[in-house]
């Protein structure tokens, strides 16, 4: 296709290079540099998308990332489409797949738009006054309603197959903004040495210099200055400039955020390049140069097709060498739009009319104009335009003393607006800077800072090149003097400087009937100026209000063309001052940023950490079901081919309680306590006495909070007199060793004992069962390991299978067990040899499913399942391991209050229940008497519950008030369609007397 | 000897390798009991955090007031483990199969470590350490040289920095 609106040479686009991509499945060829809207304006597509609510027609309006209306959904290929992407900011690349979006069934021709013929009874609040009753209706009628009609284009279906980059940058001056403002403060700060980093948003570092190339610098061209600059800063070894990349948020204490578009350029996509890259940067000095965003003008029928900024049309010509239109009608209150207007009749552009609300334009607009022959209607409004897919007419009418006069129609294939600048204040926003009002330039400007920032430029309401490198120069000095710099203040001689300045105007004045106008303040949200004065009249008084009635700035742009404007309508129909009515506060992200940047490595495998044992992999080659405990992953069951879970586990119960198991407990929190004061104090945080625990024997023990209740538990080996190997429950290792800390730190710093977490440092396999000894035996040198010389609960540091290996005998199965800590090096290799030396004694690996059977079969407690926080030792039945004679301990006070002590409370217990065949369900609640009215009194609930394959049968622990005084006591448990009963008992079913362990 | 990790890609930016393990041990004691305990070990104790001291092949590096991590040829465990019995109040735990360790080197090194490290890497002296977090996982880094580091984590933690380092080490070999 033969771009007729491209100027052949014209434009920093490289002409020599044609891309080609499709939009809506027709081919179109831009130029390398283009993005998709400058090469669609080029090919003379201004119709890119449907509105969301009316679906009226819409086409470009900006040029850069503010831009409304242009969201296209792009692709790549499968799982790479995007939807709301902003042509005014992706760059074509060969291949590239576009598509409109929000219409049906075709651009051209939308059933949709009916919604702009009902838009009279679509009015500010419909939702909130029409979705209100009956109540029945809102899941069937009003909900799904709501759904279809809310969102823009379509979410993504598959996954995304692009990873994202993550990384952490310091520096001492970041500068946002690569515009004169941003160059000239980045050339000061690098000068002084200072670690200077310059963002900009677009692929092309240079703001508005891109689009005024006839401004000369240093008496060389904008560009040629441009080039100059930017070839000195990466010199500089103390300077990053980064383009494509969007500061998009401004958090605490000068940490902002970036995302980095690293492939979306690209025509190949490199093999395992990320395609987006989030900076987290701490930057001692912000500089915002952000520049300012121009504002449309409010007129009925602001949104055709055609009708677009004034900056924007000057952008597209002199970066993209593109007109956007053959006769163009402008409409303006500001200075700047005269310019733009010129700059397109030199290009050969037909300008059929300048129209200025101003009755005052300097003389030497005016003139200038009229030596190009166009004709200037000062003192005029806008107040309708024709065309139903592209704009064709504009009508203009004479306004004298507040009268609108009779109109006449300017034939026009694009309408160029301007109602002047909105200085860009998002990330100052973002960290609560305040604004104040300038009723002069009709703006807020930055006033006061909570971070260290300085902001430059048009962002501060100065306008023209001069002025901009002026202000940069001297915001990049002030923020390297910070870090200690000394930086010099350029100063730019700067030719054909185009200043100037305009009128803040509200809705233009119209002789229609103002209630028929579809005059558009938000494009993307399609909120009017009447939707505003509505929302006025049915009582709204703050912007905050007005902005929720009308939803106006709340679309993706975030009201960054419409929030002024909503402003300045809402406080001329209140009758205040535009800052009594406020403004709304811009929030992160700057703008629409990918889930897959703030994701970026947590995606997949890294979603969150995966702590994997030492045995891990030969249960994964095995075939065990995984499942999570807090970070870890643990072999849940080992499933042989053709076994469900239940099977399973109940063939590794009954190895167990038969022949032998073994069992990988490295997870188990491990803490070597060590030091003269080691037995001192552990008999102060644990409930047990430790002091006449000799070398070589275990304990099990408690450890409470301050209050009383149970917060862990674990066997505890001692080693040495001054040295204690603590084991601690998976989950509550690393809360535990805090809480040692906690208490050695601050209130016993005068105990010589130290803390060393060891979880790490050992592997464990835990072998359980009556053949346990008879497998271990051969394995371990130089030990007797008979009941008399190692009986249950000793500790001793010897060989196994010829590692060093710290050996426990314990039992959390009430079978005949032990314990083999080795370095965890040889964790796997320990396992082996065991597994080995088992297969004579049918030894079988089990998981945590089984380990917690075989302990609810004999009625041990799993912290956080059985006790809940509130449970003490004695409601769990654990009094017997509380030291009577011990003068104290954490939580022993706790102990004795009058509702610790009172009858009554919840107590751990045992329940049968009458159908053995059933399992309760954990945390399923009990009743005393299940005839009574509901709400029934709960009495209790379900802790743990399990088919015993030991018993034949079921079995259960639960939390009953009163437990132990109802031994034998039928309770009810209510279920969904019947309620069940069970027997309360001791909670300990198997070998109740511990004749198992003693072998 | 180091070993290459055979799945990291080949690049002159960045290297990573996992160092074998010899023997380190956490050492905790009072300020008084520091000079009797460098005549035991035969090694300066520094006394500010995140300073080492090397001698004869062994390395203090200082983690805390109270708290360093030591480094021996592993056929010098034995002696170091019992070189302070009788008289010093002290821990000294082994903790070598506690962690892993990684080497990092090469002119990429600082851009792989600010994949997960938030601290300005940069201003790590060379031969001084630090405790941080990687990603969300507690690790003790030491700047060996320049454009050399080592990076510690507890063993279950490895797989899951491996991956990142990897990741972040292709990233950076691409040059994006």
């Amino acid at each position: 296709m033969s771009q007729p609106f491209r100027i052949a040479g014209h434009g920093r686009v490289d002409h020599a290079q044609p891309v080609r991509f499709t939009f809506d499945g027709r081919t179109v060829e831009g130029r390398r540099g283009d993005t998709v809207a400058s090469a669609l304006l080029a090919n003379g597509i201004h119709l890119m998308g449907r509105s969301f609510k009316y679906h009226r027609p819409r086409g470009v309006v900006s040029a850069g990332s503010e831009e409304p209306n242009a969201l296209i959904g792009t692709s790549r290929g499968p799982g790479r489409f995007e939807p709301n992407t902003r042509a005014t900011m992706q760059e074509v690349r060969q291949g590239l797949t576009a598509e409109s979006q929000n219409k049906w069934p075709s651009l051209s021709f939308d059933v949709g738009a009916i919604n702009d013929r009902l838009g009279r009874f679509i009015p500010a609040g419909f939702y909130y006054k029409t979705f209100k009753w009956p109540r029945s209706f809102w899941d069937k009628v009003y909900e799904p309603f709501i759904r279809q009609a809310a969102g823009l284009g379509k979410s993504p279906t598959e996954a995304d197959p692009d990873h994202y980059a993550s990384r952490h940058l310091h520096c001492d001056v970041l500068i946002v903004g690569g515009g004169p403002a941003g160059l000239a403060a980045a050339l000061a700060a690098g000068q002084s040495g200072a670690e200077t980093v310059l963002v900009d948003e677009q692929a092309e570092i240079g703001g508005t210099l891109l689009s005024e190339p006839g401004v000369r610098i240093e008496g060389q061209g904008a560009w040629d200055w441009l080039a100059a600059a930017l070839a000195e800063l990466r010199t500089m070894p103390n300077v990053r400039l980064m383009s494509r990349t969007t500061a998009i948020g401004y958090y605490h204490q000068n940490m902002v955020g970036l995302c980095e578009r690293l492939t979306d350029h690209l025509d190949v996509l490199p093999e395992g390049a990320p395609r987006e890259r989030l900076w987290r940067v701490r930057a001692g000095q912000v500089v915002l140069a952000q520049g300012a965003i121009e504002k449309p003008l409010v007129f009925d029928g602001n949104d055709r097709p055609g009708v677009m900024l004034a900056g924007a049309a000057q952008t597209f010509l002199h970066r993209f060498g593109v007109k956007v239109g053959n006769r163009v009608a402008v409409v303006t209150s500001h200075d700047s739009a005269w310019h733009g207007a010129f700059d397109l009749a030199h290009a050969g552009v037909k300008v059929a009319a300048i129209v200025d609300v101003r009755a005052e334009v300097p003389r030497v607009l005016t003139a200038r104009a009229e030596a190009l022959g166009i004709e200037v209607l000062t003192g005029h409004t806008v107040t309708g335009t024709t065309g139903r897919l592209r704009v064709a007419t504009v009508r203009v009418n004479p306004v004298q003393g507040g009268r609108v006069g009779a109109g006449r129609t300017i034939a026009c294939d694009a309408l160029l607006m301007c109602g002047g600048w909105t200085p860009s204040l998002h990330l100052f926003s973002h960290t609560k800077g305040s604004l104040a009002w300038d009723a002069e330039a009709g703006a807020f400007l930055p006033d006061r800072k909570t971070e260290e920032c300085e902001i430059a430029g048009a962002g501060r309401g100065l306008w023209g090149v001069a002025a901009a490198l002026e202000d940069g120069a001297r915001a990049g000095a002030a923020a390297a003097k910070a870090p200690g710099r000394v930086a010099g203040v350029g100063t730019f001689a700067v030719e054909g400087d185009r200043t100037g300045s305009g009128v803040v105007a509200k809705e233009l004045p119209t002789d229609r009937d103002a209630g028929l106008a579809k005059a558009f303040i938000d494009f993307q949200n399609d909120v009017t100026a009447k939707d505003i004065r509505l929302a006025v009249r049915e009582g709204m008084r703050s912007i905050e209000h007005v902005k929720r009635y009308t939803t106006n700035g709340m679309a993706t742009d975030q009201g960054k063309l419409s929030n002024i404007n909503g402003l300045m309508i809402a406080a001329d129909a209140l009758g205040k001052e535009a800052p009594a009515v406020g403004l709304t506060t811009f929030r992160p992200p700057y703008t629409p940023t990918t889930f897959g940047a703030l994701a970026n490595l947590r995606k997949g495998r890294h979603f969150e950490v995966t702590r994997r044992t030492a045995i891990d992999a030969w249960a994964e080659a095995t075939g065990a079901v995984f499942e999570p405990v807090s970070l870890w992953r643990r072999a849940w069951y080992f499933p042989q081919a053709g076994e469900d879970m239940h099977k399973a586990v109940a063939r590794e119960c009954r190895a167990v309680r038969t022949a032998v198991g073994m069992f990988d407990a490295s997870t188990l929190g491990k803490i070597e306590v060590m030091g003269p004061d080691a037995a001192t104090f552990l008999e102060r945080m644990y409930t047990n006495p430790w002091a006449k625990l000799q070398p070589g024997r275990c304990r099990y023990g408690l450890l409470l909070g301050e209050d009383g209740f149970i917060r862990d538990d674990g066997v505890i080996g001692r080693l040495a007199a001054d040295k204690f190997h603590v084991t601690t429950t998976t989950g509550g290792a690393a809360r535990v060793l805090n809480m040692m800390e906690d208490y050695l730190q601050t209130e016993w710093p005068d105990l010589d004992v130290w803390l060393t977490s060891t979880t790490e440092q050992w592997a464990v396999v835990a072998l359980q069962g009556p053949n346990a000894r008879k497998l271990l035996e051969p394995l371990v040198e130089g030990l007797d390991l008979s009941d008399d010389a190692f009986p249950h609960m000793a500790v001793v540091e010897c060989t196994v299978a010829g590692f060093p290996a710290r050996l426990f005998r314990v039992s959390f199965t009430g079978e005949l067990g032990f314990e083999v800590n080795v370095p965890a090096r040889h964790g796997r290799a320990l396992w082996e040899a065991l597994w080995q030396a088992g297969q004579a004694h049918g030894v079988v690996p089990y998981g945590t499913e089984t380990m917690h059977v075989l302990r609810a079969e004999k009625g041990f407690i799993i912290v956080g399942q059985d006790t809940d926080g509130t449970v003490t030792p004695q409601d769990a039945g654990l009094g017997w391991a509380i030291g009577k004679a011990k003068t104290d301990f954490v939580g022993k006070r706790s102990l004795a209050r009058p509702d610790i002590v009172a009858k009554g409370r919840k107590q751990l217990v045992g329940l049968l229940t009458e159908d053995p065949a059933v399992v309760l369900e954990e945390g399923a609640q009990i009743v005393a008497d299940p005839n009574q009215p509901i709400p029934m009194t709960m009495i209790g609930h379900v802790t743990s519950s399990y088919w015993s394959e030991a018993l034949g049968r079921s079995i259960a622990m639960a939390l009953v008030e009163g437990g132990r005084d109802r031994m034998g006591e039928v309770l009810h448990i209510p279920m969904p369609g019947r309620t069940l009963r069970a027997k309360v008992t001791v909670p300990n079913f198997v070998d109740p007397d511990g004749q198992k362990l003693k072998v | 000897m180091t070993a290459q990790i055979h799945s990291f890609p080949r690049s002159t930016a960045v290297a990573v390798t996992v160092l074998p393990l010899e023997a380190r041990f956490s050492l905790r004691l009072r300020a008084a009991s520091r000079e009797a305990a460098e005549a035991a070990l035969g090694l300066p104790l520094p006394d500010r955090i995140g300073r080492t001291s090397e001698q004869g092949g062994r390395r203090a590096l200082c983690l805390g007031p109270d708290e360093w991590r030591l480094d021996v040829p592993a056929a010098e465990a034995a002696a170091v483990a019992g070189a302070l019995e009788g008289g010093i109040p002290h821990a000294l735990v082994e903790v070598t199969d506690r962690e892993v360790t990684f080497l990092i080197e090469g002119p990429g090194s600082l851009d792989l470590l600010a994949i997960g490290i938030a601290r300005d890497v940069r201003r790590l002296e060379v031969g001084r350490g630090a405790r941080t977090v990687f990603d969300g996982v507690q690790a003790v880094l030491v700047r060996e040289g320049e454009e050399r580091f080592t990076l510690a984590v507890w063993r279950s933690y490895a797989s899951h920095v491996e991956e990142l380092l990897r990741q972040g080490a292709r990233e950076i070999a691409l040059g994006l």
